[in-house]
């Protein structure tokens, strides 16, 4: 390409008019133009011009770009503003636009296109490298080499530069791409290279002219450009994504979907004796739920085989450290688990099995008896949509009531956890609401088609000890004066054991116990003793230290086999170390899973 | 009902927090006016000074070719280039509240004549650009947002995202040659050059203008709404089992929108260079081509006046934009201060 001109300049130079806009042949691979030189040796000579001036215009822009952008983050902070403001509106003009303004008025040609160009092109570096200096200018040791005097210019060249060196290095490339097109379309204006020397752009020009009667000498100029940009660009977002793969679309190529379905049929639900009563009193009975990610060879079980039932105006609470699963079984119940997990077993929702239901039949079902709490109520609520319209919507779409009767509702909710003025409150946007009120908001927006069933998701674990007192007040109020059945998931025994009526225990996964609060002491499960042991306690004297469960709670890939809870339990046996112990059903009311206890259990009960 | 301190705690928010959203709202179009006219006044001493920058004499290039030194004189005294910088700016500032942009230096029309005729058919082609580029980006880029969610049809992702990525980067005066010669010389379907009929001379410098920025905002919005669609309201919004229209109409698009937004002033500069280059390919009478021409044959005069046009034409864009910006996300109303 360099030696492109030396060697083929006088050859594409050669002109016959007789030969003149022919299209393409043996003797002239691309044809020839409208002197009848050939197009290919002429493409081969541009391109050093148009490369050379593109590197030249590059230059100019890295020079530029990189003290202005480095100079200003080093100004001081009210001048810095005012350059990167400067900087920012730059960046909004037309870098073209630029160009034809700084090319105009040095005159149209060459060095006016290539300092135009250059020019225009340095902001967006200056952009990228004042970004890049500020973060380094922060750096420890820029400010200590601050402190001992270096400043100005040296400071920049000497500790801000080469530090962003190599990010710019990227900017740059991209930027070269771009100094070809402009110089391109410069010239393909008139405005760049001038006859007799000739760029890809000129050529173009001249190429578009005889367009109806060789298309080649068109096509051809632009086929160049647009490789050689796409060559220039893609080779510096490729460096780019070396060096930082967040700029790449950032999803995970772990996943995989497209796996075997689990095998739903085990045993059959073992329940409380109590929750064996009629159907139409449950509001909520979840059988054989399993939850598992395929991934490329063998699955990752989050939930095993989980089922229980929730009795209509029951308080069931679910404890578990985090990643024992219950926050995966809140999903399951609401069909909200993310992509690509896999649910297996059975939900029933009043009598009725989700899985029989038509789409429409699910969607009126699962949008009208049953809400959930999220765990964060900063996040939980669209900061673009006012409380009010986020509030109306699921009773519009699924009891068919219109605004203004749905406003109403929405209102009488507010009130109903305690929020004052509520008609004002809905014309307001979540980011003016505190995180208890936001809270608030979204227990209203639950009980909006009055469900059987609520959902809490660690509801107050995001607010402060004030606030949780004041939201669990809500839920119990609820669950009186409604007789809603509330699902309270926390990883706090406390919280639980002073809201609810029974308790379930989660470890990795499994059901480990469950038992009715009243029964707390009675609790057979060394998990769940050893959870009841850590509570603190106010009588505890203050001197003596907090107790903690001796270990770690196993990760998804790594369950120990038997009894999950066996390598942090005083009572391990062999057994547990190889089967997992079923969940049985006590005698005096409730389940555990425990080889141990299940010993006991047989022992006493015979 | 639990009431005391909780419902004391509800109250005394409400009527102080309108005030600040009032306040915010001020002081947001406080700011942007007082910018707006920082870079006014530097777009009106930038074209101002363009002039004296030129090498050369401006009187000399504005005689042309077969001028004497006397009418050069003349021409000096009545451009007022031998009066003091400021009086010169100030005379050239008042002419400009006047609507005076001077007069041509090759057809002696009046530049603002030049300019109000040619800019009906420059902003109908930016426009219609601005709208292809809209209509087709946002559903195209939701569209596959809502297809390749959570790591979804992963190989539909690598084709969108190549496809959109090459698309996005062939410079729009060579997306014109293509275009041009695929419909206009191939096919013989539209005209290949001028104004006329004017809906089908729109289509190809149209389609030529929006095609790359089309492709960038539309691999933008995806992963935008990527991004969205993983937010816990969404999840909120599903838990509500809304349906599909709901869900991406309401909650997912003006997420998306404010992020595409942010973007919005780069894509508009983009589409009015765009614009500029594709009405000389296309040889449509706008104030593109009549900038082109004026750089070649020097008309300063005319060039102070195209650039300040388009200049103005941008600025006040990019402020609306920041408008919608500000009602769509409120809260980007406190970010700016």
């Amino acid at each position: 390409m360099i030696l492109a001109p030396i060697v083929f300049s006088k050859a594409a130079a050669v002109f016959n008019v007789f030969d003149a806009n022919q299209n393409p042949s043996r003797l002239h691979l691309l044809g020839t133009d409208g002197l009848g030189r050939d197009l290919l040796l002429r493409l081969a000579v541009a391109a050093r011009l148009s490369i050379g001036l593109a590197l030249i215009a590059t230059a100019i822009s890295a020079v530029i770009g990189s003290l202005l952008g480095g100079g200003t983050a080093l100004l001081p902070p009210p001048i810095r503003a005012v350059g990167l403001r400067f900087i920012d509106t730059m960046l909004a003009f037309p870098a073209l636009l630029l160009a034809i303004f700084v090319g105009a008025i040095i005159g149209a040609g060459a060095a006016g296109a290539t300092l135009g160009v250059g020019l225009a092109g340095s902001f967006y570096i200056a952009r990228v490298a004042s970004a890049l200096a500020l973060s380094v200018a922060a750096r420890e040791y820029v400010v200590a080499a601050r402190v001992l005097g270096v400043k100005g210019l040296a400071q920049l060249t000497r500790y801000i530069l080469p530090n962003i060196a190599d990010t710019l290095v990227i900017v740059v490339t991209v930027a070269v791409s771009n100094a070809i097109v402009f110089l391109a379309a410069l010239s393909f204006l008139g405005l760049g290279v001038q006859s007799p020397q000739y760029d890809w752009g000129a050529m173009l020009t001249e190429g578009v002219q005889q367009f109806y009667v060789t298309p080649v000498a068109a096509i051809a100029p632009a086929v160049v450009i647009s490789v050689c940009a796409l060559a220039f660009g893609l080779s510096g977002e490729a460096l780019a994504r070396s060096l930082n793969p967040l700029l790449w679309t950032g999803s995970d190529s772990a996943r995989r979907p497209g796996a075997p379905v689990v095998n739903a049929s085990r045993e059959a639900p073992a329940t409380d004796k109590r929750m064996d009563s009629k159907s139409k009193d449950v509001a909520l009975r979840v059988s054989n739920l399993s939850v598992r990610i395929p991934t490329g060879g063998a699955s990752l079980d989050i939930v095993m085989d989980i089922s229980f039932s929730v009795a209509k105006g029951e308080m069931l609470g679910i404890v578990g450290e985090s990643g024992s699963g219950k926050t995966t079984v809140a999903n399951a119940i609401v069909q909200l688990v993310p992509y690509p997990a896999v649910v297996a077993g059975t939900v029933e929702l009043n009598g009725q099995d989700l899985s029989k239901l038509t789409k429409r039949d699910l969607d009126r079902l699962l949008g009208t008896s049953v809400a959930v709490i999220f765990q964060d109520p900063m996040s939980s609520l669209n900061p673009t949509l006012r409380v009010g319209v986020q509030l109306t919507e699921s009773a519009e779409v699924h009891r068919h009531i219109d605004r203004g009767e749905a406003e109403r509702v929405a209102a009488g909710h507010l009130r109903e956890v305690n929020i004052a003025a509520a008609e004002q409150q809905m014309e307001r946007y979540p980011h003016e609401f505190s995180g208890g009120m936001r809270q608030r908001v979204m227990i209203a927006m639950g009980l909006m088609n009055e469900p059987d069933l609520l959902i809490a998701d660690e509801p107050t674990t995001a607010l402060d000890v004030t606030i949780q007192a004041q939201i669990m007040e809500v839920l119990r109020q609820i669950n009186r004066d409604h007789d809603t059945a509330i699902v309270l998931i926390s990883h706090n025994l406390s919280l639980v054991s002073q809201n609810c009526d029974r308790l379930l225990v989660m470890y990795a996964g499994r059901i480990v116990e469950e038992l009715a609060i009243t029964d707390l002491a009675n609790a057979l499960h060394p998990y769940t003793r050893a959870l009841l042991a850590v509570v603190p306690d106010v009588s505890r004297p203050p001197d003596q230290p907090l107790d903690f469960i001796p270990g770690h709670a196993p990760h998804l890939a790594a369950r120990p086999a038997g009894c999950a809870f066996h390598p942090r339990c005083p009572l391990a046996e062999d057994r547990c170390r190889i089967e997992v112990p079923p969940l049985l059903t006590r005698e005096a009311g409730g389940r555990v899973a425990c080889w141990v206890a299940n010993k006991d259990l047989s022992g006493k009960s015979s | 009902m639990v009431h005391g301190p909780v419902a004391s705690i509800a109250r005394p928010r409400r009527a102080s927090s309108l005030g600040v959203s009032y306040r915010l709202w001020f002081s947001f179009v406080a700011w942007r006016l007082v910018s707006l006219f920082v870079i006014l006044l530097g777009l009106v001493i930038t074209t101002f000074m363009m002039v004296r920058l030129i090498p050369g004499d401006p009187a000399t290039i504005a005689g042309g070719v077969n001028t004497t030194p006397a009418h050069v004189a003349a021409l000096r005294k009545q451009m007022g280039l031998d009066d003091p910088l400021l009086t010169q700016f100030a005379s050239y500032a008042g002419n400009l509240v006047h609507a005076d942009l001077g007069i041509s230096f090759t057809t002696r029309q009046p530049v603002r004549q030049i300019i109000t005729e040619r800019i009906p058919s420059s902003l109908v082609l930016a426009g219609t650009s601005l709208a292809l580029v809209l209509l087709c980006a946002i559903p195209a880029g939701l569209l596959a947002g809502a297809l390749t969610r959570e790591g979804r049809h992963r190989r539909g992702e690598l084709i969108f995202t190549g496809t959109a990525s090459v698309i996005g980067s062939i410079p729009q005066f060579l997306t014109a040659t293509f275009l041009a010669f695929v419909f206009a010389v191939w096919l013989k379907l539209l005209p290949v050059a001028g104004s006329d009929p004017p809906l089908q001379s729109l289509i190809l410098p149209a389609l030529s203008i929006a095609l790359a920025p089309a492709a960038t905002l539309a691999r933008l919005v995806r992963i935008e709404a990527l991004n969205v669609l993983a937010q816990d309201y969404i999840r909120t919004a599903r838990s509500k089992r809304l349906p599909a229209r709901i869900i991406y109409l309401r909650h997912v698009l003006p997420n998306v929108l404010t992020a595409a937004l942010t973007l919005g002033g780069v894509i508009l500069a983009n589409l009015i260079g765009g614009a500029v280059i594709i009405e000389n390919v296309y040889a449509r009478n706008g104030l593109g081509t009549a900038l082109v021409n004026a750089v070649l044959v020097r008309d300063y005069p005319v060039i102070q006046g195209t650039i300040l046009i388009l200049g103005i034409v941008i600025v006040a864009v990019n402020t609306i934009v920041d408008g919608i910006l500000a009602m769509l996300d409120p809260r980007s109303l406190m970010r700016r201060g």
